[in-house]
């Protein structure tokens, strides 16, 4: 007997365990989920303005099958489609006026007084009860996520069962000490949720160990591109920016230089340390496979105590020609059976854990769809492979359809051998982009370059 | 679309057919081709020893271009299977719609024509100093220059056929050894004039110093055999970066590389032109047609148009939004030789142009990517995706003054447009210093005088703010004891 849910509700879905929710058979799971997404829709449709002026353009009225609402899914550009200028002369009444299209809550109330720094407009956006975080992808400009804390609860909730679902530990119950080779804070979407969840899932600030004590701060990630183009003109005074940020920057980049070595040092501290304790590993990948890599280089392994666990993500982007069996090495040097990994975009709450079979399973409250190069709805049987677009019905202060650039093969039969039911991605996904022949594209080299320059310096924060 | 077509290696004279040893390579548009592996033929494509140079080194200028120029009378496409075949498969690779890409392959005899041929050496290098050895005059009568060939990879760009025709009669009018590397959206252009000069005259030193293969890019073992200094001493790359990213590692110097980057282009648009309808229409012809001609496929077309006007101001706006609507109206037309609709509509940058669509304070957007449109940014500065901008769809850019273009302007800027006339002089020193390649009107009135008027130089004129043939030879002196007294004292060079 499956369990019972509201539509109206999918918050509360994510307050159940995951079996559960997995076990959902597949057509109540639909149903559910068409009325969830329908309800939302109705709800959001003339509550938030892009998405009014979106649904009217598309002659979207009510959602009566799942593929309708396809048109209406925000494009993953369009949390970063205001101007870049805006960005830099710091214009936070247009910055403000910009997000408040994207959101339900009435922003034109924000006390933009005193601000002079983004960090500071988010911070205050916060003191507001939003939850605005950002993520920057390969063009380097940042996306804000205009979720608010109305959004908290499920977000948290889902975040823990994930966790659970990926690793077999139970963080509301077993707190394990916890290393993260990055920054320490932040409005970045990764940092952000590290701050919120992980170091309570730690059992506090005290059991949450990172390389660095300090935030990035949102500036520098926003003018990384600037920054550098304004630096090789000698311009960088021109900008404005505060000393004090131009400072950090240094710090940062000095901070990237020694990375490597110091993250040895680091790690290499803890596995002494916690010789013998359950501990739990995060970072991306790559980060991760090097230092396995330095270890057993020198012949080293860890001894951590039977039970730790390995959550890492961001694949091996940032490293060169890694091994086929880097997996393999990964797991011996820090001694887990398996190594955690979760799949989603920031946009959306429910990312999806990777099972032991290696596919991506999404939970209920998040539902995928298919678009294949023309932007039509794909079959939602057997094995497809288009562009990934997810709905996520739970939140009520922004929409939550979003169309990604991700090219994703879908299993959309519940025959995992793993047991856990719900639409599944398979674990090789690339960019749409690039399968449409867009690595061929021959893009502008300036400020690309100069951020992922950047990033190659303070990279590890996701 | 499941044909395999048979594509063969040049080899100095010699057409290799693919055989038992044949590989298949991925082409685009949906034709595959097959080729004789390129791995076993390293040494029909390279020239080790340069005293094989001496053949070509040895024949006169005047036959060379007898040559060629009788080359071009053969590339009539009505008349040649040849350059039909590679016709047929350039249209099927879909980069140029069918009346412009006849229009290209048309214009391959005119490209040959023997007066522009020797003006093109003359003009660039001299046709003295490839003949011969030409002497300095007074004090220097000792010393001679000649312009001497070399042993030449091009690596060249398959989105226009002309590319294959520019490269096989600039390596000849330099008495150069040619070696092509074709691209895989189009691997047969240069093939079929080679193949069509190897009927002419199988033995004539041009002849016996081409060679065309394709490899795929980034294929380490053919770019450690060929990219040697001891078999190659200049590297033409056109495409920039994306082309020569694979060879990088195996350049070192004694080869020179001629990288002709990817360009972007703009246009200008002064205050004055909207002052009268008459101005505002000829600036619509002349952004049509800019932007248009090619399909936008080529560098110098206009992507970015930056105009002259207050962004904060919704009736100015509004202005630009009318030229915008104007030059979207001359789309139409455009002869269909110069440009044409597009069959399908490009969904990346159309996903790009919703996107901000949806933001209507700052952006106002018209049109599509089957006909062409626009983007007015209601700020001053560019769209993000500026080098997405394709399917004749630009971004009015609102510029408080036309000086302030120069700060987005740098040596990938190729072609400006300029309207009206009278700003040129008081922006034309200044751009030119920013790094822009050339300044060209937008006046005229109608597509194909404005098309004109961007269009024809002499030949001879430098290419991308450079004079890539002049660069291709090298320059070597002779210097005899002098017959003059000279002063004797020792200064650097």
């Amino acid at each position: 007997m499956a369990i019972s849910l509201l539509p109206d509700n999918p918050a509360a879905w994510t307050y159940r365990r995951f079996e559960e929710l997995y076990a959902i058979p597949r057509e109540e799971r639909e149903k559910l989920q068409l009325e969830a997404v329908r309800i939302n829709f109705a709800r959001l449709r003339d509550r938030i303005p892009a998405l009014r002026k979106l649904a009217d353009r598309q002659g979207v009225e009510h959602i009566d099958k799942l593929e309708d609402v396809l048109p209406v899914c925000f494009d993953h550009r369009v949390l970063k489609n205001y101007p870049f200028q805006i960005i830099e002369n710091r214009d936070f009444r247009k910055l403000t006026g910009w997000l408040d299209k994207l959101t339900a809550h009435d922003l034109t109330r924000v006390d933009l007084d005193g601000l002079s720094t983004i960090e500071q407009w988010l911070a205050r956006l916060e003191t507001y009860g939003m939850l605005v975080t950002y993520s920057s992808g390969t063009t380097g400009k940042l996306s804000f996520v205009p979720r608010s804390y109305d959004e908290l609860g499920p977000w948290k909730y889902h975040f823990y069962s994930v966790n659970r679902a990926s690793s077999g530990v139970d963080a509301w119950t077993e707190k394990l000490p916890t290393f993260f080779p990055g920054y320490r804070g932040g409005y970045q979407t990764m940092l952000k949720m590290m701050s919120l969840f992980n170091v309570e899932m730690a059992g506090g600030d005290a059991n949450y160990y990172t390389l660095y004590d300090t935030h990035i701060p949102a500036d520098l990630m926003a003018l990384s591109g600037r920054l550098q183009a304004a630096e090789d003109k000698g311009e960088i005074m021109d900008l404005g920016l505060d000393p004090a940020l131009l400072e950090q920057r240094e710090q940062m980049m000095q901070q990237g230089r020694e990375r490597e070595q110091r993250m040895e040092e680091w790690f290499g501290k803890l596995i002494r340390e916690f010789k013998g304790q359950r501990v739990k590993i995060g970072g991306t990948f790559a980060d991760l496979y090097r230092v396995a890599r330095a270890g057993l280089d020198k012949g080293m392994t860890c001894e951590f105590a039977p039970g730790s666990i390995l959550q890492g993500g961001g694949g091996m982007k940032g490293y060169k020609d890694a091994p086929d069996d880097w997996e393999e090495q990964v797991k011996d040097f820090f001694g887990v059976d398996r190594l955690g990994n979760q799949y989603g975009f920031s946009e959306c709450i429910g990312n999806a854990p990777l099972c032991e079979h290696g596919f991506f399973h999404f939970l209920p409250y998040t539902v995928p769809l298919l678009m294949d190069g023309e932007g039509k709805a794909m079959s939602r049987e057997g094995v497809q492979k288009g562009r990934l677009v997810l709905v996520d019905p739970i939140p009520t202060s922004y929409w939550g359809g979003f169309t990604s650039g991700d090219e994703v093969t879908m299993h959309w039969d519940d025959d995992c051998a793993c047991g856990w039911k719900g639409p599944r991605a398979a674990k090789t996904i690339r960019r749409f982009a690039e399968s449409e022949g867009g690595d061929d594209k021959i893009t502008c080299a300036g400020s690309q370059q100069a951020y992922n320059e950047f990033m190659e310096f303070v990279q590890g924060e996701a | 679309m499941d044909t395999v077509l048979n594509i063969p290696i040049i080899a100095r004279g010699h057409v290799i057919m693919p055989g038992e040893d044949a590989v298949q390579f991925k082409g685009r548009g949906g034709a595959d081709f097959r080729q004789a592996d390129p791995h076993k033929h390293i040494h029909d494509l390279v020239l080790g020893d340069t005293a094989k140079l001496r053949d070509l080194h040895d024949t006169p200028m005047a036959e060379i271009i007898d040559l060629l120029a009788e080359l071009g009378n053969r590339l009539v496409l009505e008349d040649n299977p040849l350059l039909q075949e590679s016709f047929e498969l350039a249209l099927k690779a879909g980069g140029l719609a069918e009346p412009i890409l006849r229009g290209v392959y048309d214009a391959l005899p005119q490209m040959f024509e023997r007066g522009a041929l020797a003006a093109l050496a003359d003009k660039t290098i001299g046709l003295a100093y490839l003949d011969g050895w030409v002497p300095g005059s007074g004090d220097y009568d000792c010393i001679s220059i000649r312009a001497v060939g070399t042993r030449q990879l091009h690596i060249t760009a398959g989105n226009v056929p002309v590319v294959a025709a520019l490269t096989i009669a600039r390596a000849g009018l330099t008495k150069s050894d040619l070696l092509i590397k074709s691209p895989s959206n189009d691997p047969l252009t240069a093939n079929a004039i080679a193949r069509t000069l190897i009927d002419l005259a199988p033995d004539h030193p041009v002849t016996k110093h081409i060679a065309i293969a394709y490899w795929k890019g980034g294929d380490e073992f053919m770019d450690s055999q060929i990219v040697r200094t001891s078999r190659i001493d200049k590297i033409t790359a056109w495409g920039g970066m994306s082309s020569v990213r694979h060879i990088q590692k195996f350049l070192t110097p004694g080869i020179d590389l001629t990288a002709l980057n990817p360009k972007y282009s703009m246009s200008m648009i002064g205050r004055e032109t909207f002052e009268s309808a008459a101005a505002m229409d000829e600036a619509a012809i002349g952004l049509a047609t800019i932007a248009g001609f090619y399909n936008q496929t080529a560098c110098a077309n206009t992507r970015i148009v930056y105009v002259e006007c207050d962004a904060e101001d919704e009736d100015e706006i509004e202005q630009v939004v009318k030229l915008g609507r104007k030059m979207v109206a001359a789309y139409g037309d455009l002869p269909p030789l110069l440009s044409t609709p597009f069959p399908h509509p490009n969904r990346e940058l159309e996903a790009e142009m919703e996107a901000v669509a949806l933001e209507d304070d700052f952006y106002h957007v018209e049109g599509d990517t089957l006909i062409g449109g626009f983007i007015v940014s209601k700020f001053n500065d560019r769209v993000e995706f500026f080098d997405k901008l394709n399917n004749r769809v630009v971004n009015f850019v609102p510029v408080d003054d036309l000086n302030d273009v120069i700060k987005w302007c740098d040596d990938t800027t190729q072609t400006v447009g300029i309207y009206p006339e009278e700003r040129r002089a008081g922006l034309l020193d200044a751009f030119a210093l920013a790094g822009v390649q050339r300044l060209v009107p937008l006046a005229g009135g109608d597509p194909m005088t404005v098309y004109a008027g961007m269009h024809h130089m002499p030949p001879g004129s430098p290419h991308d703010g450079i004079e890539p043939m002049r660069r291709s030879v090298r320059w070597v002196i002779d210097m005899r004891p002098a017959r003059h007294a000279v002063p004797l004292s020792v200064a650097a060079e």
